[in-house]
């Protein structure tokens, strides 16, 4: 029970680093001084201590939707598969409770763009509710297909049987949900080529342009839920498609948790610096390749069983 | 005459947990209206023949009630009869519902041979010996899917409801629409009872087109009851996937997981009963205020009219299939239903239901993004329109209305076990297998799914867990003390104006964009140009207009069909008296001919002849020579 919470903050404590990783890799890479890995945990204390300015035109939605946008992530951190072994874990809640749970955070953040009246954060809404709706339906159709060959719906418990009995049988519809998610993946927690989270140009934000009006303490909330998500997604997608380093003592389990994560970052960063933003119009082909290859990754389970 | 088995009784729950609150909200309403006695007597026959409808035990009673539940309806629509609109609505309403009743006294003669003072238990009898029941449930299906308005029988909703005073929309849309799914319980259960496959898969098509059609108008939707009714379209889509997946289950002698199916089926009934009618009269509140429909003048009402929004939020959340609502809960069901195909053996089968799958996916996605537009746009922001001192918070019993509306919502969120036992209890009656004790095994906060290692959730405890973080953070917060600035949003240096911000036409933009191929809107761009400079305008307008497929492609062309035809027989008639004796020597021709190839029997020489025969004879007695 220890473990298990205590592997819970850890996620939450490793969120801000991790974007602060990518987020230095990709400088490197671009032979641009890299910021500290730390500079996540810097901004929040920043943000922290600033005052807050409301919009006079915002209502009361704009004081309660940043704990709404983060509560529902925080509860979703509890429900993922096991970091260690030993680690209590909520073995039954399935992946559509926890898909409910991140969109509601997301109607949420929605609300908030809309919030302040500015025609920034309702462009933001809108590209932002574009994309999720279309992220829903591949994000469903990998979830099944993943839990057919884990044999079980039950997120927790699915990460735990993958990991213990890797479907090697199955392993070509295991690639193709594999490649579905990481698509999800990129394209939920708005990174190139969804979205640039780096830039404030009206034409290219997305997520950036519905927290254009917050600051302070309600801004440092949405950062940590944006930092959360991340590591949410990467978390699943670890446990679920990199089943691998359960079944030894906590630290080393632990370790090799951390080095996955961070080959997921290390992924998701060269792949920022490799392609350009899409066209937002282009975005639902690349999300189409992910409702093929879910698709795909259910057909050739049923049919070929491979 | 009655009966007041289970089902009827479920359903006379469900009318009483829509009215109720209804009586409140519509006698805060009746200020508003000008002829109330016409309107409480139609209002009050409306509730009462729903009642009768549900509680019918022979088919004269049953066809009694939905005729007097249609021409009430009919009449509340025209409450206000002035506006042209109010008038075609009425028009478009009237026909749509008589021509499901035709189908539905087709049904109800057929499968009685006439007798329709027998009671449905007896009917059973006299329909097994029918030869082909697949003509009775498609005259059955016409019907009631006429009446709660799934694709393609669904064009008239967007204007009925709309037109329709609020408390009567309300009604409508969440009471009315469920008594026709009430009667496809009632006559699929206890009379057409061991049904084929492919008429649960013809179900759950329509359910799965009807669930997309739905939230894809009402994204492109402005008038924001219309959008509602565009919504109430994919839920009762939802409701059919969940029941195709019922029937197919039964027919394939799974009959714990069609149980499961039909329990979803019928939790969401229950639960788009509550949060539509919930969304109607939030709308309908709007709506006395602003005095208008469109969506484009709203915003900002959240600071004037806040009990309207905080309903108006619940609902939306329910209605968006949010955990940990229920409207969350059905949805999950029915998913939870669908997952249980993997254990079958039909091939086809299982690789059709993930379609059906990614069709209710992305209907989940594309409500969240329509109810953020619709909340988003109606009540954050600034207002648009020009009078906006004059809104303020509704009359106390429309707010009455309201907050018991709420609580229904949430009572159905809560008590989900309770109500999960009384539809067990349902279709135990049927000869389901009782699914209460697998569904809850473990007390009342965990419920499973009945599929083979299917999923779990635990819809009290994540309320709870959700408030309380919720709460907790909040405090936090306030403990903090935090300093506050209050300041304008920063426009770009220019001064935040209401014109700056997103319109709903905006809103929906991308996605419009994307479904081009669907809407193929008309696009209206004006601008009062300087000097005919092209980027100098004092004013500018745009609007965009969908094109309503099903209404232009399959109805209007229907009409023009039906129109030529009748000229062109008009035509050949009007001429000479002497044609008419011919056309009629023709017809008797080709009806025996007929007769003779289908009844007698059927050679393709004597086909052909025939045919030959017909033509030669219709030719020259009836088109005559050419003048």
């Amino acid at each position: 029970m220890i473990l298990y919470l205590l592997s819970t903050l850890f996620l939450i404590l490793i969120a801000p680093l991790v974007l602060s990783l990518i987020k230095m890799i990709k400088m490197y890479l671009l032979y641009k001084q890299p910021i500290s890995i730390f500079q996540g945990y810097r901004d929040f204390n920043k943000l922290m201590q600033k005052e807050t300015v409301i919009s006079k035109e915002a209502s009361h939605i704009t004081r309660v939707a940043p704990f709404l946008i983060l509560s529902p992530l925080i509860i979703v951190l509890f429900l993922l598969p096991p970091l260690t072994q030993g680690a209590f874990y909520i073995s039954f809640v399935d992946a559509f409770t926890l898909i409910g749970l991140i969109s509601l955070s997301t109607f949420f953040l929605m609300l908030l763009g809309l919030d302040s009246a500015s025609a920034f954060g309702g462009m933001g809404s809108s590209r932002e509710a574009f994309i999720s709706s279309m992220v829903e339906p591949a994000m469903v159709l990998t979830i099944f297909s993943i839990s057919l060959m884990a044999d079980n719906l039950g997120v927790g418990q699915a990460g735990v049987n993958l990991a213990h009995h890797f479907p090697k049988e199955h392993m070509a519809s295991f690639l193709f949900a594999g490649i579905s998610f990481f698509i999800l993946l990129v394209a939920e927690n708005g990174r190139i080529p969804v979205d640039n989270p780096e830039t404030h140009l009206e034409l290219t934000m997305v997520h950036e342009a519905m927290i254009l009006d917050i600051t302070g303490v309600y801004l440092a909330i949405v950062e940590m839920a944006s930092g959360i998500k991340f590591i949410i997604f990467s978390t699943l997608f670890v446990s679920l498609f990199i089943p691998y380093g359960l079944e030894f003592v906590w630290y080393i389990s632990l370790g090799i948790f951390l080095l996955k994560i961070i080959s997921v970052a290390i992924v998701v960063a060269l792949v920022e610096i490799n392609m350009a933003k899409l066209r937002l119009f282009k975005v639902p082909n690349l999300l189409g390749i992910a409702i093929v290859f879910a698709f795909l990754s259910l057909i050739t389970f049923y049919i070929l069983g491979a | 005459m009655f009966q007041f088995d289970s089902l009827s009784k479920i359903f006379i729950f469900l009318i009483f947990l829509g009215v109720i609150p209804n009586l409140f909200y519509s006698f805060g309403y009746l200020s508003h209206i000008k002829r109330k006695t016409y309107y409480l007597i139609h209002y009050f026959a409306f509730i009462f023949s729903m009642m009768g409808v549900v509680v019918a035990d022979n088919a004269l009673v049953f066809l009694f009630f939905w005729e007097l539940m249609s021409l009430s309806s009919w009449q509340l629509i025209l409450t206000d009869p002035k506006s042209a609109e109010t008038q075609k609505a009425g028009h478009f309403y009237f026909i749509m519902t008589h021509l499901g009743f035709i189908a539905l006294l087709m049904f109800f003669l057929l499968i009685s041979d006439g007798q329709l003072m027998l009671s449905f238990g007896e009917i059973k009898n006299l329909s097994s010996s029918f030869i082909s029941p697949t003509v009775l449930f498609f005259f059955m299906l016409f019907g009631f899917l006429s009446k709660a308005g799934a694709v393609p029988l669904h064009v008239w909703l967007p204007y009925a409801h709309p037109s329709a005073p609020s408390p009567v929309s309300a009604l409508m849309s969440g009471v009315m629409l469920k008594v026709a799914i009430y009667g496809l319980f009632r006559f699929l259960f206890e009379i057409l009872y061991p049904w084929p496959l492919e008429w649960g898969i013809i179900v759950l098509l329509i359910g799965s087109v009807s669930s997309l059609v739905g939230v894809l108008y009402a994204l492109s939707e402005h008038d924001i009851k219309a959008l509602l009714a565009n919504h109430s379209i994919e839920n009762i889509g939802i409701i059919l996937i969940g029941f195709g997946m019922g029937m197919i289950f039964d027919s394939l002698e799974l009959k714990a997981l069609s149980s499961f199916a039909f329990m979803a089926s019928l939790f969401h009934t229950f639960n788009h009963m509550s949060f539509k009618s919930l969304l109607f009269m939030g709308a309908g509140s709007i709506l006395h205020q602003t005095h208008t429909k469109n969506m484009e003048k709203y915003g900002g009402l959240i600071k004037a009219m806040p009990i309207t929004a905080m309903t108006f939020l619940f609902a939306s959340l329910s209605i968006s299939a949010l955990p940990p609502t229920n409207g969350f809960l059905s949805e999950w069901m029915i998913f939870q239903a669908m997952l249980g195909t993997n254990l079958l053996d039909n091939m086809t089968l299982k690789l059709v239901i993930p379609f059906a799958i990614f069709a209710l996916a992305l209907t989940g996605g594309l409500a969240i993004a329509c109810f953020v537009k619709a909340y988003g746009i109606t009540f954050l922001g600034l207002y648009r329109d020009e009078n906006q001192e004059n809104i303020e918070e509704v009359n106390k019993m429309m707010q009455i209305g309201m907050v018991l509306m709420s609580l229904v919502v949430a009572s159905l969120m809560i008590f989900t076990p309770y109500f999960m036992k009384l539809f067990d209890m349902v279709f135990v009656s049927f000869g389901f297998p009782s699914i209460y004790g697998e569904i809850f095994p473990n007390g009342i906060y965990n419920m499973h799914s009945l599929g083979l290692n299917g999923g779990v959730v635990s819809p009290l405890i994540l309320l709870g867990v959700l408030v309380g973080l919720t709460l907790l953070f909040l405090y936090v917060y306030k403990l903090f003390k935090v300093k506050e600035r209050i300041c304008h949003t920063w426009s770009c240096g220019y001064s935040t104006s209401p014109k700056t911000q997103y319109s709903a036409t905006g809103f929906a933009g991308p996605i419009r964009r994307f479904f081009n191929w669907l809407y193929l809107p008309k696009e209206h761009l004006h601008k009062a140009l300087i000097h005919n400079h092209k980027t100098k305008f004092t004013s500018s307008h745009y609007e965009v207009h969908v094109k309503l497929l099903f209404e232009k492609s399959l109805y209007d062309n229907t009409k023009v069909l039906l129109n030529t035809l009748s000229y062109w027989v008009y035509k050949l008639a009007h001429f000479e008296q002497t044609r008419y004796i011919a056309i009629i020597f023709s017809l008797m021709i080709t009806i025996l001919f007929g007769y003779r190839l289908v009844a007698y029997s059927f050679s393709f020489y004597t086909f052909i002849i025939q045919l030959l025969t017909t033509i030669i004879i219709f030719k020259t007695l009836v088109k005559g020579e050419k003048q």
